[in-house]
């Protein structure tokens, strides 16, 4: 683990430093990686073969190896730690090339099982009478050598095989190397008359019994039930009472049934009845049960604790798996969505596992600090955050460093552009506000509100003649991507530093919304694509972000499609601690959080910290 | 009044102070006071910082780096996951040790191995891809500025070694010309990491520490720990089979244990 390699050729880099250890396979290229962890001596075994292989014996062959890996090298390792990894010569090629020998037999596919004639199947040595199952009720069938005999008109005794019976009785007939001849008719008669007769039983409940077709007398004419009748038999309304209102029947009007509330003032609408009681006793419900087990476990489990506390043992997945549990529950219930809850306990369990506890830790402790740490890695950011920077970059190379921002409705993609331009005006940058939301009534208004504003702020005086923000906007109805495109050759032209990108509101499902937006960044090549999302979100985070990564995906031409680059996470103000979004949205998309909107006014925004955040999702 | 009320008392506790049983008892507190100092002062001893971090991003070469310092040979190295640490032994004649500690390059890594061995850091090795430098120049110089404004960091004030790896391939920039770059970017940064918005937990700091004098360009001088700047290969221009070229590495952390 700690980056030396013991043994075998070096691949490319790896995706473990990601919290992302569910499952144990990894496909890169033209390769398919299994890997297996060994948390008691810090190894990795990763077994690499060609993604179009299938092969089955891989996990085992990796179990082995890990296996006889640990025991032949484990004096090296226990006792001389990194120095042993670095001096010792690991020989393992040929004992590699034996298990992967023995793995390969033991799965190869056994010759395909020559099939048994029927003469040598048990089949043909019993007689066809036993094999043939009699029909409840019914005598068993005599050995069938005359079937013409049996014929047709004799009902009832006769066991007569069933449609299917009867094509499985000659196939045995004929298996049986006896060859009766029954002509097509006679199979005919018999199987209708079966059928009648079955029709007969269960028909008893119907209220016109079938007439019999018989069909050799020729052909009659089908008579349906109320095919005949005309219109005045169907009419069953009562004819005296239609249209004339006294001859309904009265009643009983209860006006305080109708109405309800009996002590309620005419015209006031009244609020929602908010019922807490409810809530309150599911939760006493759940508590209770898992009370008395909490006290069972107090005397023999202070024992248990005592002996967990001394001596070194290694953690198994029984051991793990309850705090896990609770841990699960305690993320998901500060808002991280339900499956990166269980898929991020699953990892910390994979990385855990078989890991020797040192004195004085409990299992509850070191699961804990493990998830602590992996969520502390999840928040950081795998690029670098600093807009200030790229922007000054933009500005030597004279082009407008250009931030789209696109989310679902309602998330405060303008509010939150307003803020980050009043940052970048206090920094010194000039903003063009391009107001591609030409769908939403007032988005533009809305725009140049705040654009006004930020120029009272800060006035052209104070900056040196030039205005630090302008809005460039071409109303309603028109097309975004048209829009952005001219704004940001204006931008170039008038010499703007930065171009802000306001696009409308629109859910993940739109799909023609969705490629609306995907075309406006494809087309337009934005440096930051800032995906806005909420904090209050829950699982919906998810969905949302997985769909639009999706969506710019499918609709971008270009080899490498610009995906999201950020995120901008806004009413963080109305979440005391119940800050699992953020961990949510990273894990999704692994790009960092940019931005962090703490209310409406132009000072609230903020940046993430990750040990800050981390340690309300963990405080209990 | 009251004073005669206190009497009594005291007589009786003088009487009992000169029993036997008292001297057993001021025994057992100055060998109380005894340990705790002893415990104390074993405590300080053992947190002594002896540790070399070796810091940097990813492929710049530090496990590399390491093997060859501790064995002399070349390995095969993957991305690190997690630190290593062996204790080295710094030169043939003197008995000094220092435990060299690699970290981890990786982004989502870094700073969480950063926390837990800064506080018993005694010297920092950054090593620096010169290959890569002018592609990587911005990630690179942010890294080192995190290193830099750390709280623990500052107030310790380890020795900083910057150590241009990779010199045997021939676009490999000299380490002039990297601290050149390094000081540019540093600059730039201060800036713009002193205007970003406050972080949400904004009590703990009172914002980022400022680096170096205001109002001048940032110098690698005006830091409060020596820096030096230092060109190596750690594969060797020989192939692998061959030495590294660790001389000027190997003078430094003489120097330095």
């Amino acid at each position: 683990r700690g980056g030396l390699l013991a043994a075998g050729t070096p691949i490319l880099t790896a995706p473990l430093p990601q919290e992302r250890g569910g499952n144990n396979s990894f496909t890169h290229e033209a390769l398919t990686l299994k890997y297996k962890l060994d948390n008691q001596f810090e190894l990795v075994f990763v077994v690499g073969f060609q993604k179009i292989l299938t092969l089955t014996y891989v996990d085992k062959l990796i179990d082995d190896v890990h296996k006889e890996f640990r025991d032949k090298y484990r004096n090296e390792f226990q006792q001389k730690g990194a120095l042993g990894l670095l001096n010792g010569t690991f020989d393992f090629k040929d004992d590699f090339m034996r298990l992967l020998r023995d793995a390969e037999e033991s799965s190869k596919v056994r010759a395909p099982t020559v099939m048994k004639t029927f003469e040598q199947s048990l089949k043909s040595q019993k007689t066809v009478k036993c094999m043939i199952e009699p029909r409840a009720g019914e005598k068993p069938k005599e050995k069938v050598k005359n079937k013409k005999n049996k014929g047709s008109k004799k009902d009832g005794t006769e066991a007569v095989a069933a449609p299917s019976k009867a094509s499985a009785g000659d196939k045995q007939l004929s298996a049986a190397g006896e060859k009766e001849e029954l002509t097509k008719d006679e199979i005919l008669q018999k199987n209708r008359e079966e059928f009648f007769r079955r029709h007969m039983k269960a028909g008893e409940k119907s209220r016109s019994p079938k007439p019999d077709a018989q069909k050799e007398k020729g052909k009659k004419p089908r008579v349906w039930d109320l095919g005949n009748s005309n219109a005045k038999v169907l009419d069953y309304s009562n004819s005296a009472t239609n249209g004339s209102a006294e001859a309904c029947p009265v009643e009983e009007f209860d006006p305080d049934m109708a109405l309800g509330d009996r002590n309620r003032e005419p015209g006031r609408l009244y609020d929602l009845e908010y019922e807490s009681d409810d809530e309150a006793e599911e939760e006493k419900v759940v508590q209770n049960p898992s009370k008395p087990s909490v006290k069972k476990g107090g005397l023999g489990g202070m024992f248990g604790m005592l002996k967990g506390l001394v001596g070194s043992k290694s953690l198994t997945r029984e051991d793990m798996d309850p705090v896990l549990e609770k841990m699960k529950d305690h993320l998901i219930a500060k808002n991280v969505a339900a499956e990166i809850a269980v898929q991020l306990c699953e990892s910390v369990a994979k990385k855990l596992e078989g890991k020797v506890m040192g004195t004085f830790t409990t299992v509850t402790s070191t699961v804990k600090q493990a998830l602590q740490e992996a969520l502390v890695q999840i928040l950081q950011p795998q690029r670098r955050v600093d807009v200030l920077r790229d922007v000054m970059d933009a500005q030597r190379h004279r082009r407008p460093y250009v931030v789209t921002f696109c989310g679902v409705n309602g998330v405060g993609k303008s509010t939150n552009l307003a803020k980050i331009s009043f940052w970048l005006i206090e920094n010194g940058f000039s903003v063009l506000i391009a107001a591609c939301d030409t769908f939403r009534a007032g988005a533009v208004e809305q725009l140049r509100t705040h654009t006004r504003r930020l120029n009272a702020l800060h006035p052209p005086e104070s900056h040196g003649g030039r205005t630090m923000v302008q809005l460039y906007e071409k109303g309603y109805g028109k097309d975004a991507a048209g829009i952005a495109m001219e704004a940001i050759s204006y931008a170039r032209n008038q010499g703007f530093d930065v171009v802000l990108v306001d696009t409308a509101g629109r859910m993940q499902d739109n799909a023609p919304l969705m490629t609306a937006l995907a075309k406006l960044i494809a087309v337009n090549a934005p440096d930051l694509v800032l995906f806005v999302g909420e904090a209050l979100v829950g699982n919906e985070a998810v969905d949302q972000l997985v769909k639009f990564n999706k969506a710019l995906a499918d609709h971008s031409m270009a080899q490498t499609p610009r995906l999201i680059d950020g995120i901008v996470l806004t009413k963080f103000d109305t979440i005391d601690d119940k800050v699992g979004a953020a961990i949510s949205m990273t894990y999704i998309t692994s790009k960092p959080i940019v931005f962090v909107g703490t209310g409406q006014t132009y000072c609230d925004l903020r940046s993430l910290n990750a040990k800050a955040v981390v340690a309300a999702l963990m405080k209990a | 009044a009251m004073a005669g009320g206190l009497e009594p008392h005291l007589e009786a506790l003088r009487r009992e102070l000169r029993g036997p049983a008292v001297l057993s008892v001021l025994i057992a507190l100055i060998v109380v006071a005894v340990t705790f100092l002893i415990w104390r002062f074993v405590q300080g001893r053992r947190s002594s910082r002896k540790a070399v971090l070796l810091l940097g991003l990813c492929d710049a070469g530090k496990t590399l780096l390491f093997a060859r310092l501790l064995s002399g040979r070349y390995r095969d190295t993957q991305t690190s996951i997690t630190d290593s640490s062996a204790v080295y032994r710094v030169s043939r004649d003197k008995s000094t040790n220092v435990t060299l500690i690699d970290l981890p390059g990786h982004e989502s890594l870094r700073l969480q191995f950063l926390e837990r061995f800064k506080a018993a850091a005694r010297a920092i090795v950054f090593v620096v891809d010169s290959v890569a430098f002018q592609r990587e120049v911005k990630d690179v110089a942010e890294f080192l500025y995190q290193v830099l404004v750390d709280s623990t960091v500052l107030r310790n004030a380890p020795a900083l070694l910057i150590a241009c790896n990779k010199q045997d391939v021939t676009m490999a920039k000299s380490a002039k010309l990297i601290q050149q770059q390094l000081e540019k970017e540093l600059n730039t940064l201060r800036v713009t990491r002193s205007a970003a918005p406050t972080s949400l937990d904004a009590s703990a700091t009172g914002g980022p520490a400022q680096l170096g004098k205001k109002g001048k360009d940032f110098d690698f001088s005006q830091l409060p720990m020596k820096v030096e700047f230092v060109e190596c290969s750690a594969r060797g221009s020989k192939g692998e089979e061959g030495d590294a070229d660790l001389e000027g590495l190997e003078k430094w952390l003489v120097k330095v244990a």
